[in-house]
């Protein structure tokens, strides 16, 4: 049964092994159901609108875009977490990780694969929870536009053109956007830190509950650092303190962008830069931990 | 001169225990010399350091002090894995993807693609006889099924050499003479084969050399036969001898100075009678079921 195999050589960096792992990883979650979250986050989306229907328009796209934006972030940040956290207790404990290492695979290009795959799945979750999230506010303000028509039907052109310009501007602006792309990168973030605690962890359980602390006391640092600098001297032990627990417990809050989005007030292309160069930074900062304790992990 | 398929040398492994000083030997001062081609079985009870020996030899664990070699490469070396597959004791891989996209994905892993993957995928389904199953989720698969799939991606890059970790633990001795008979043919093939085991009749069947591990340190080693041979005693199997005939026998042997120890009837292994009544057990149901059919 000998089979002709062509020449292939090793590659210490190889773009198709990490391919191979990604989208298995992917396959993964998606035969876990991991998507059911987007339904249950639907199913809120359309419950909410009903019941906003009773305010008014203004009133109407503020509390929608609070609770969307405010959802999608809760949501993805769950998925990133929950997703990742069984990823490699599971492949040990099964043995399936002595199978892929005994391959030609390198240990970084198995964590490099793993990450990858669950970044794609939030990138889908959150493409497609922004698409339900803008379809509802269209609908919503379709259902705005129209009621306005009828109700002002006897009234002035130019009346009606502004009454137009205001359900339009309330509705939509275009800061969406960026606040939707730091949800994502705030996910990826607790992703590639769960990674990084699921690699010394030896249950998902153990990395879960370690993520929920992680998770309220990064949404909480920047109040306690901002009372702690105000109260003491702001020393380089201080400094240099305070620079270790901001690595250890990212500041979560920095990526809360739904209060300014809600509000209208514009988000500044420098602040929109710093907070995604941060966010980036962070995911990649644990990326690179996870693989070198992984590296010398004995499995 | 030819690498060693493995060489071992003076491996030695410590595992620290959190929290108390003392600390676990699991592989003392080990020494290994595999050569191509041979099927070499590392036996021992549980806990002597089988799957310690052989996740060092693959480079999933670091040794205390000692040096492993595949085909003359480092095994801590990633690239020393191109010529090694490996079966880990129970797998369960992947429940989700079908034995078709298992070996795809490890297919890949090795870098191959496109219709060499594709036919090579379709010849170890045949080889492992589940081309029939290959669209079926591993999460229903029997244990057999799970080892002979296990078996199928140990293959599935072609290696020199195939590291066996307990490969019939669990399974029925039908799938267990399948295994061992896949075995057979990777030695056919020229394929060395590691495997480690404490099935001992099993592995008197199929090993070239053996060596026996016990809390570590390697005990005996050396060619089976040379290993289990009594030097002073000799078997005659005789078919269709008359009763006349095997009483000369004994006579003349209680002539001269030899002593005879037994007369016995030749058996068959419990292993070969459970395979045939199973087997006929299994024909005589399916002929059955053919001619209810027919009748219908």
């Amino acid at each position: 049964m000998q089979i002709e195999m062509t020449d292939r050589h090793y590659r210490a960096f190889s773009f198709a092994r990490i391919n191979a792992i990604t989208f298995n990883t992917l396959t993964e979650l998606t035969r876990l159901r991991v998507f059911y979250v987007l339904l249950v986050f639907a199913l809120f989306l359309i419950g909410s609108s009903i019941f906003m229907a009773q305010f008014s328009f203004q009133q109407e796209f503020q509390i929608l875009k609070d609770i969307s934006l405010g959802a999608m972030s809760i949501f993805t940040s769950l998925l990133a977490i929950v997703a990742t956290a069984r990823l490699l207790p599971q492949d040990i404990e099964d043995r399936t990780v002595y199978t892929i290492l005994a391959k030609p695979v390198p240990r970084f290009e198995y964590i490099l694969g793993k990450i990858a795959g669950v970044l794609l799945l939030l990138a889908i979750s959150t493409l497609v929870m922004g698409a339900a999230f803008l379809l509802i506010l269209y609908a919503r303000e379709q259902a705005a536009v129209h009621a306005t028509v009828t109700h002002m039907s006897g009234a002035p052109r130019e009346q009606v053109a502004d009454a137009m310009r205001a359900i339009r501007s309330s509705a939509f602006n275009v800061d969406i956007f960026p606040g939707i792309i730091i949800i994502y990168l705030k996910a990826c973030l607790l992703a590639a830190l769960t990674l990084f605690v699921s690699t010394f962890a030896s249950t998902n359980i153990f990395t879960i509950v370690v993520m929920a602390f992680i998770y309220f006391i990064g949404h909480l640092q920047a109040t306690a650092r901002e009372y702690w600098l105000h109260e003491h001297s702001s020393g380089v032990i201080t400094r240099i303190f305070l620079a270790v627990v901001a690595l250890l417990f990212p500041d979560l809050q920095a990526f809360n962008l739904v209060d300014d989005i809600v509000a209208g007030t514009a988000i500044s292309m420098a602040l929109f830069a710093k907070t995604a160069v941060l966010g980036t930074f962070y995911t990649t900062i644990y990326t690179l931990l996870a693989a070198f304790v992984f590296y010398g992990k004995e499995l | 001169m030819t690498n060693p398929a493995v060489a071992v040398r003076g491996l030695t492994k410590i595992f620290p225990v959190p929290l108390h000083r003392q600390s676990i030997v699991a592989v003392r001062d080990l020494d290994l010399r595999i050569e191509p081609g041979e099927v070499y079985g590392l036996l021992g009870p549980n806990g002597s350091g089988k799957s310690t020996t052989l996740k060092i030899i693959l480079g999933l664990v670091s040794p205390t002090g000692g040096r492993t070699e595949i085909f003359g490469r480092d095994s801590r070396l990633v690239e020393s894995r191109e010529a090694v597959g490996f079966l880990p004791e129970n797998p369960y891989f992947y429940k989700y993807l079908t034995g078709e996209e298992t070996l795809r994905f490890f297919g890949r892993l090795c870098g191959l693609r496109g219709v060499l993957l594709k036919n090579r995928i379709n010849e170890l389904l045949d080889l492992v006889g589940l081309s029939k199953a290959r669209k079926r989720r591993l999460g229903t698969y029997s244990k057999g099924m799970l080892q002979r799939i296990g078996l199928a991606q140990a293959l599935i890059h072609d290696p020199r050499l195939v590291v066996l970790d307990e490969p019939t633990a669990g399974v029925d001795p039908a799938g267990s003479r399948e295994i061992r008979d896949l075995i057979l043919d990777f030695k056919r093939r020229g394929i060395t084969v590691l495997l480690s085991s404490h099935l001992l009749a099993q592995a008197q069947e199929i090993c070239d050399r053996v060596g026996i591990l016990a809390d570590g340190v390697l005990v005996r080693e050396g060619h089976l036969q040379e290993l289990i041979a009594i030097e002073n005693q000799t078997e005659l199997v005789i078919a269709d001898a008359s009763p006349q005939l095997v009483n000369e026998i004994e006579s003349f042997i209680n002539r001269s100075n030899a002593k005879l120890i037994e007369r016995r009837k030749s058996t068959t292994t419990l292993e070969r009678l459970f395979i045939e009544a199973t087997t006929k057990n299994h024909e005589a149901r399916m002929s059955n079921e053919e001619g209810i059919t027919k009748q219908k």
